[in-house]
Order: C-alpha cells, then sequence, then structure tokens
C-alpha cells in the first residue's frame, strides 16, 4: 500500500474516513483534474460543430475510419469491463480471454463485411432505425423501448458500480464520485453531441492503454517473461490450468467455468457476440458517424486489431496477479474482512507497481474507462429517444433544431434518471444482477432480427415483430427458469454444473433459435413486401459499391482477412 | 420521413452528406481542430508532469516493485515523445 495523506483534498474521501487500497499524492490528483478540465474543454470547443441533428446525433457523419474505430472499441472499454475481466482472468485463468478474442473479433469483422453495408447504405441514425426502414414501426418501437430503457438503467447501475470502485480502491465519497463524474459526461454530451463523445473517446482510448500498459510491462519484467509467469502460477496453485484456452473445453467438467467447446463457439461467439457488436446501437453508433462507407468498413476492421489486443492489458494482469501476488484474492461473499476480491486484482496489480504520477495515470485510465462508457450510453440513448420514439411516435414533423434541442435536453433527463437509477440500487444492491441479466434478454433476439433483416428479403413486417418479441420471451422464460433452480440448468445446458456465464451463453442460443423459427413460420405465413420497398435494406436488393478499383491495402476485406488470420494464430498458440 | 429520403441519398456509400447542405463551405466546420491534437497536447502534459515527478524521486524511489528501474522517468520520456509527435503533426493550422 503506498501511502500518503490527502491533505487538502481529504473532502474526497468517506464520511468515516475511510481509506482504500490506494492513496494518491498531489500530482495524482492533479492528472485527474486536467483530465476532467480536458474533458469538459473538448465538450465546449465541439458545441459550435454540433448545429444541425446529423451532426449531433452521428457526428456528421465525417469520421474517419481511425477515429470512428478507436470511438468504437473506446465506448466498450469500460472500467467495470476492464476491472471485472481482470478479476475473472485471476479466477477462471486465460479461459477468459475468448470473451475477447472469440467472443468479439469474429462479430466485429462480420459488422464489418456483411451487415456495414445495409447500415450505412439505407443512412440510418440507429439499429432501431434500421428496423423501421425494414420491418415497419412496431418491431423498431419495441426494440427502441427495450434499449432505451435498458440502457439508461445499465447506466445507473454501472454509475453506481463504478462509485462503489472508486470507494474501495481510494476511499473516495459515493456521491461524490457518482455527481463529478455523471454530470461531466452529461455537459459534455449535451454540448457537443456525438462529435464530444467521440473526441473523448478517442482521448480516453489513449489514456486507457498508456494507463494500464505498463501492468503487463513490469509484471513479465518482474516474473522473467511468459514461461517464468507460468511457472509461478504452477508453483502457487498446484494442479490447475490457468493458461490454455481450448485445452480444458473438451468437457464443461474439466474447467472452473462449468463450460464447454459448443457454448464458446455457438453462445458465445455467434449469437451473443454478434448480437453485442453488431445490433447494440451504443457501438454500432460509432461506426455510423463514419465519412463514408470503406471508413464504416475500417472502423470495426481497426477496432478488432485493437480488442485483440485488450487481453495484454486486462487479462494479463489477472493472470500476472496469480504468479506475483504474495496473498490470494476472493470471490466477493467469500471475502473476510481485510482481505481482497477477484476484482480487485488490476488496482492491487497498479498499487504494486506504479508509484507517484504513474498512479495518477492509472487512476485516470480506470475513470477515462468509465466515462467513456457512460456517454456511449447516453449518447446512444438520446439518439434512439430522439429519433425512434419521440420523432415517430410524439411529434412527426418538428424542425431539425427542435429534435437537436430534444437530444440536448434528453442527455442531461437520461442523466438524471441513471442517477436515479444508481441511487436506487444503492439501496436494493441486488437489482444490479438482475439489471444485468435484463439487458442479455434483448441481445440475442435482436441479432436474429436484424441478420434475418439483411438477409432474407422474403421475411415479413409481422415476422420482425412476432419473432423478435418470441425471442425475448424465450429469453426471459429459459432464465427465470434456470434461476435459483440448479436442477432446472441441465435441461437448456445439458450439464447441471453449468455457470451462470455458461447459462447466458445457452440463453441466448435458444432465444436466437426461437427468433429464427418464429419468423420462419410467420413469414411463410404473411404477404411478402414488394422488392421496390426492400432497395437499400436487403441482400439482393442493394447495390453494394465495388472495392475492386481499390488497391489492396485500402480494401476492407483485405485488413478483415488479415485480422482474422491473427485471431486463429492467436488461439493456435494459446491453445 | 427524412430517414427515407436520405436513405436514396446514401445508395452506393458514396451518397451526397445531408450535413452538407447545411454547413456553410466557408465556416469554422473546415477547421476543426483534430481529435489528435488534443490527445497529443493532453499527453505532453502528463508526461512533463510525470518527468518531474520521476526526478525529483530519482534518489529516493518510491516503495514499489522495481523503483529501481525508474519506471516513472521512462515512461514519462514515452509520453512526452507521443504526445510531441501527436501535437506537432496535427498543429492547428490558421484559417486560409
Amino acid at each position: 500500500m503506498i501511502s500518503s495523506p490527502f491533505g487538502p483534498m481529504a473532502f474526497l474521501l468517506d464520511e468515516g474516513g475511510v481509506r482504500g487500497i490506494i492513496s494518491l499524492h498531489l500530482v495524482d490528483l492533479a492528472i485527474i483534474v486536467i483530465y476532467f478540465v480536458a474533458v469538459l474543454g473538448i465538450g465546449f470547443y465541439l458545441k459550435r460543430y454540433a448545429k444541425t441533428g446529423e451532426d449531433f446525433f452521428v457526428a456528421g457523419r465525417k469520421m474517419t475510419a481511425w477515429v470512428a474505430g478507436l470511438a468504437f472499441i473506446s465506448a466498450n472499454l469500460g472500467s467495470l469491463e476492464l476491472m471485472g475481466w481482470a478479476g475473472n482472468a485471476y479466477q477462471y485463468g486465460i479461459l477468459a480471454a475468448h470473451w475477447y478474442w472469440i467472443g468479439a473479433i469474429p462479430a466485429m469483422l462480420f459488422l464489418a463485411v456483411i451487415m456495414m453495408p445495409f447500415y450505412y447504405i439505407c443512412r440510418t441514425h440507429s439499429v432501431p432505425g434500421y428496423l423501421s426502414l425494414r420491418y415497419g414501426h412496431a418491431t423498431s418501437g419495441l426494440s427502441a423501448i427495450t434499449f432505451a430503457f435498458m440502457t439508461i438503467l445499465m447506466s445507473g447501475v454501472n454509475m453506481y458500480a463504478m462509485a462503489v470502485v472508486m470507494q474501495v480502491i481510494l476511499g473516495w465519497n459515493l456521491h461524490f464520485s457518482i455527481w463529478v463524474s455523471s454530470l461531466t459526461v452529461g455537459v459534455y454530451v449535451a454540448l457537443g453531441g456525438l462529435y464530444s463523445a467521440i473526441f473523448n473517446e478517442v482521448v480516453q482510448f489513449f489514456l486507457i492503454w498508456l494507463g494500464a500498459l505498463l501492468i503487463p510491462i513490469l509484471g513479465l519484467v518482474e516474473t522473467h517473461g511468459w514461461a517464468g509467469m507460468v511457472a509461478r502460477i504452477q508453483h502457487n496453485f498446484p494442479g490447475q490450468d490457468f493458461t490454455h484456452m481450448w485445452g480444458p473445453m473438451l468437457h464443461p467438467s474439466q474447467n472452473p467455468m462449468g463450460v464447454q467447446w459448443v457454448a464458446i463457439v455457438f453462445g458465445l461467439g455467434a449469437v451473443l457476440s454478434m448480437g453485442y457488436w453488431t445490433t447494440d446501437f451504443l457501438v454500432v453508433q460509432r461506426v455510423l458517424s463514419a465519412k463514408d462507407l470503406r471508413s464504416a468498413k475500417m472502423a470495426p476492421v481497426i477496432g478488432a486489431f485493437f480488442k485483440m489486443a485488450v487481453p495484454f492489458i486486462v487479462i494479463l494482469p489477472g493472470l500476472l496477479g496469480l504468479a506475483v501476488l504474495p496473498f490470494h484474492l476472493f470471490p466477493v461473499n467469500a471475502a473476510a474482512p481485510g482481505q481482497h476480491t477477484y476484482d480487485q486484482v488490476l488496482p492491487l496489480m497498479l498499487a504494486r507497481y506504479c508509484g507517484p504520477g504513474l498512479l495518477g495515470l492509472g487512476i485516470t485510465a480506470l475513470i477515462a474507462g468509465f466515462m467513456s462508457g457512460m456517454a456511449g450510453n447516453i449518447s446512444a440513448f438520446a439518439t434512439v429517444w430522439t429519433y425512434d420514439l419521440y420523432r415517430p411516435f410524439i411529434k412527426k414533423h418538428a424542425s431539425d433544431s427542435h429534435y437537436v434541442a430534444m437530444g440536448r435536453w434528453c442527455t442531461m433527463i437520461g442523466l438524471i434518471i441513471s442517477i436515479g437509477a444508481a441511487y436506487i440500487v444503492t439501496h436494493f444492491g441486488s437489482l444490479m444482477d438482475y439489471v444485468q441479466a435484463l439487458f442479455s434478454f434483448f441481445i440475442a433476439p435482436l441479432f436474429g432480427t436484424v441478420l434475418i433483416g439483411m438477409l432474407w428479403k422474403r421475411a415479413t413486417k409481422a415476422a420482425g415483430f412476432w419473432g423478435l418479441l418470441a425471442g425475448i420471451t424465450t429469453a426471459i422464460t429459459t432464465f427465470a427458469l434456470m434461476h435459483g433452480h440448479p436442477e432446472r440448468v441441465a435441461w437448456f445446458c445439458f450439464y447441471a454444473g453449468a455457470k451462470p456465464l455458461a447459462q447466458q451463453m445457452w440463453q441466448a442460443l435458444w432465444a436466437f433459435v426461437a427468433v429464427v423459427g418464429v419468423t420462419f413460420v410467420v413469414t411463410m405465413a404473411t404477404r411478402p413486401r414488394p422488392a421496390a420497398e426492400l432497395r437499400g435494406l436487403v441482400m439482393g436488393e442493394t447495390e453494394i459499391p465495388s472495392e475492386g478499383h481499390l488497391p489492396l491495402l485500402r480494401r476492407p476485406i483485405f485488413w478483415a482477412a488479415l485480422c482474422f488470420a491473427v485471431f486463429l494464430v492467436l488461439q493456435y498458440i494459446f491453445r | 420521413m427524412a430517414e427515407e429520403k436520405s436513405r436514396e441519398a446514401g445508395q452506393g456509400g458514396g451518397g451526397k452528406k445531408v450535413a452538407a447542405d447545411t454547413v456553410d463551405p466557408h465556416s469554422e466546420e473546415h477547421h476543426m481542430i483534430p481529435v489528435w491534437f488534443f490527445v497529443g497536447l493532453l499527453l505532453l502534459i502528463y508526461g512533463i508532469l510525470i518527468l518531474i515527478q520521476g526526478i525529483s524521486e530519482w534518489s529516493h524511489p518510491p516503495g514499489t516493485e522495481l523503483s529501481h528501474l525508474h519506471p516513472t522517468v521512462w515512461w514519462s520520456f514515452a509520453l512526452i515523445i507521443l504526445g510531441g509527435i501527436f501535437s506537432v503533426k496535427h498543429f492547428p493550422k490558421k484559417k486560409s
């Protein structure tokens, strides 16, 4: 533990004067304060550019592939995710990297190569906007309501969880963390819209990397490389395999997750991750801001290369924690007073290697991760509310400036609702688990509905709506039947010992099957839309510009293939 | 619906941008400071702050692991170099 008095900054401390795992020096606090000033300054600077709806909600569709790609990946790099997955790596070993590789890369490349042309060519502002064009307002409304509700609730839950983390790590006051960070995000997003969110996400991307990168570098220096780290882990935890990804996947009893390769490949790789990376508007919105179709296709590919590298700053610190920490970590519900939990491995490693200055940079990285995630939620909420709920259902023919004003107002209102949700969770902690489960109910069905809509022109409006509803219902039913009834887990997962992560994958798989089945049956029983109405929306009715005239190095398909090849090599190396 | 109309414009991916209709070509729009400059400036400031901290503790390193390697100083160099490159390369140009 690094000790240094807060001095004049003592107001940051919790009411009881609680001190966290880490104490900060003045230089660390200066780094954090400069960060807040910078993000607000960027927001004020960009306000003058966010004049039209196109500016405010899709950043004028002027972003280059690099800016859109880094924002795309940064919106997903929330600090809860960073700390949570580092904790998972400590608990499950390198198995956790599945969520960064097979659980992300194929889906991101699929978005780039297959789905992006349809999103981009139809010039939609959002994913529910695409559903409106393809299936009509009923399907779009269902998707928009669930997305808006869940996004704002998730934002509140994350806000609360982050405040708790700051309290535990730094001893910061819960209310201080919630209000200062969320109002900062609210101000800069309300001022500059998606311009501001994207610019700050790019800044946050660099801070997250440069703040966290020293941990694996110094960790590998201490353990004398990968082989030394593996040897230390085997010494500290004899008989357990923490460093192979596919070997222990043949049977669920062979790994601590209770999962087998079928669920990882089909549940996680083919459904859950596809749902998140291709239809969760929070991330897709960043790509829609690209300046042309080639940039829109390149952005997820650029994001995929960086996503493949994220385990270096997330999974590796967890593994290094197994190797070098002189004490063991425990699950939250099993940690005695004075003991540390799995999720604290990243801050513990930060405190192990980083002195004053570097510590401030690392904590700024965590705060930046939190704020980039929240900005993603808030800006996506503002767009979906304004364009997919307010405009079609409440005020159809208002001026562009009216919708921009609505976007600004609902950014702040959404934020206030999120803060309210955070305080509700403060009093009803168990709600958190349910909210996270709720989000998973909508991802897989939405993917099924969007994918069928893009690839099968026969699919009808009614089929889209009933298919989506059937998928959501299946996901909720599967969850309800398994939750609290371990004996029923085997019904859906084919293995009674399946852990919650494995259950989530099977739940997604069944929801997807329900969407496909119901959409097919209803389509066959209803009349198809005329082909002319589907132009620019569906494969076979959309002219996708050829890239044949581009040099090889400028073709998205070339970089996507290279990225996939690197992904396969990584699977082989860590098999 | 505006979205229906803009769909036509987007066909082929190289369509006319909706925003282009509403933006004066001589406005500030074309002089927006690149995001890379903001990134560079922030990294440069952080690099200098961390370098000062690293030099001040050179003879009395903090009690962290491997502090004898002075990671604070080396990392500050990385930040200054990266920040410097970004700041200089993307320094805002005067309006023509």
